[in-house]
């Protein structure tokens, strides 16, 4: 998306006035609470109605940092890409039953074609797996892939295991939550966007990562400041242009 | 991200009265469409087209509805929403939401997207969708394209994201990326040479026209209608959906009221 890419707000439409604008994407398998997630952030408004999210969808919030006023373009929705076969296999084995993972993927797929697209030029990911729902869990490692694959080398993503409140359904443990998100590199925060729980949090640490990773590249990557591809998609900018950021 | 449209309170149909001067013209077959039709539990078409049907009668009494004092104009986004407020009361009614659910889209996906409105067919025990039909209503270009959608940022920058492409062909776009169970509808209300009737144009294979036309826009969608000699019901077009061969082009011209 152009306005992404046009940080320092010369972006041609919408509120021009902000520092800086980072793209980020909501993805994980089917029901896990993606919409919800985003509604609760941005509209602080939570509805126990599934409605599964035809394509993409998104919403801008504005958050402040260190005096920086940052547009936050957060997407959402079935934002798988093609997978190799190797990888679905592998998942298949590792998620029970795998029907019922077929089933759900088969769901996702529909939309895999446009959805690769919105990677593109995203700096930061919120993995989501459902604490109730174990196949969504073991697909986190694939949902993984897909970022590695997809996304700008330097994107940051942050673990998030929704519907915490709902303990009494629990199949997923925060220790095994915690574990694979070091295991992959990410971040880790149980959340609960229906009871507003550590969903703010989750952003906001997204956000942080993301400044960091904006003032260690700066440093060390001329590329970067030069607006220059250094990903694995020679088509998409890295959104960075400032020297250093200091949000 | 679809978001769901309450259901009127009152009954639409109850105050079809309102328009009962000028529906009175049109014989006796106008108002059969209202009547919830005793359909029987395999005849799933026949329930979903009657709904389409239903809805289409309704938004056509709108359509076609002169104010002696000119002060009554209901803009196309209203239009729209008698429209999917007709078919929501009938499809709920009639119990058919569960098998043949019906999404409208945030007003970001319908920039985004080029679709209205999604209606998809589900498998069970899933629901995951087995057929769609991204639905686009095309006004008569004469009516103007309602206010335009402004005022929020997202709005903006969706805009700014599809400013490349016409909104037909975002529309065609979403529907191929699909595949072929991802069907096209584009709903005239009112086409040039009859302004008072609701058309359609279905196909899952607009996506051929990419690249062969130098364009894909009203224009070249109306000629579907323009050659038309007979037109599909939404009956018949439901079972043709239902019924097709899992893969197979098939486009359909039909005629709604």
């Amino acid at each position: 998306m152009a306005a992404t890419q046009d940080v320092k707000g010369k972006g041609e439409g919408g509120d021009q006035n902000f520092d800086y604008m980072f793209k980020l994407l909501i993805i994980g398998n089917s029901s896990v609470g993606k919409t919800s997630f985003l509604f609760r952030y941005a509209d602080d408004a939570f509805t126990s109605a599934f409605v599964s999210t035809v394509g993409i969808d998104f919403k801008v919030k504005t958050v402040y940092k260190n005096d920086k006023r940052i547009k936050l373009q957060i997407w959402e929705g079935l934002l798988r890409g093609a997978q190799p076969s190797l990888v679905l296999f592998s998942s298949l084995q590792r998620c029970a039953p795998a029907e019922g993972f077929q089933s759900d993927t088969a769901g996702q797929e529909r939309y895999r074609t446009i959805t690769t697209a919105y990677y593109r030029g995203a700096m930061g990911f919120i993995l989501m797996y459902d604490i109730t729902n174990e196949e969504s869990f073991g697909a986190v490692q694939d949902w993984s892939t897909q970022i590695k694959t997809y996304s700008w080398d330097n994107a940051q993503v942050v673990l998030a295991g929704n519907k915490c409140d709902m303990d009494e359904e629990r199949v997923v443990s925060v220790d095994s939550g915690r574990l694979l998100a070091e295991q992959l590199g990410f971040e880790f925060f149980e959340t609960s966007a229906k009871d507003n729980i550590n969903v703010k949090q989750t952003f906001e640490r997204l956000v942080d990562l993301i400044c960091d990773k904006m003032s260690e590249s700066s440093d060390t990557d001329p590329a970067v400041t030069t607006g220059a591809p250094t990903a694995k998609l020679t088509d998409s900018a890295p959104p960075l242009q400032p020297q250093g950021c200091n949000c | 991200m679809g978001q769901s449209i309450s259901i009127p309170t009152a009954n639409p149909f109850q105050s079809s009265s309102f328009f009962s001067s000028s529906s009175s013209k049109r014989g006796p077959g106008f108002f059969t469409k209202l009547q919830i039709p005793v359909a029987k539990p395999k005849d799933f078409p026949a329930l979903i087209g009657s709904c389409m049907s239903a809805a289409s009668a309704r938004t056509q009494e709108f359509l076609t509805f002169s104010d002696p004092e000119g002060k009554f104009c209901p803009s196309p986004q209203v239009l729209n929403q008698v429209f999917l407020a007709t078919y929501i009361a009938r499809s709920v009614g009639l119990d058919i939401t569960d098998t043949f659910n019906c999404t409208t889209m945030t007003p970001e996906q319908r920039i985004l997207l080029g679709a209205d409105w999604v209606w998809a067919l589900l498998e069970k025990p899933t629901k995951n969708p087995r057929v769609q039909i991204a639905v686009r209503v095309l006004h008569l270009p004469e009516m103007g394209a309602g206010p335009p959608e402004s005022g929020s940022e997202s709005i903006q920058m969706a805009q700014m994201e599809s400013s490349s492409r016409s909104v037909c062909e975002r529309m065609v776009e979403f529907c191929t990326s699909i595949g072929k169970d991802c069907y096209a509808l584009f709903l005239f209300f009112g086409k040039r040479d009859d302004r008072e009737n609701i058309y359609g144009v279905l196909s899952n294979n607009f996506g051929a026209a990419v690249g062969k036309c130098s364009q894909i826009d009203r224009a070249l969608i109306e000629n579907f209608l323009k050659g038309a000699k007979t037109f599909e019901t939404p009956s018949g077009m439901m079972q043709a959906i239902v019924a097709k061969k899992k893969g197979d082009p098939l486009t359909l011209v039909v005629k709604f009221s």
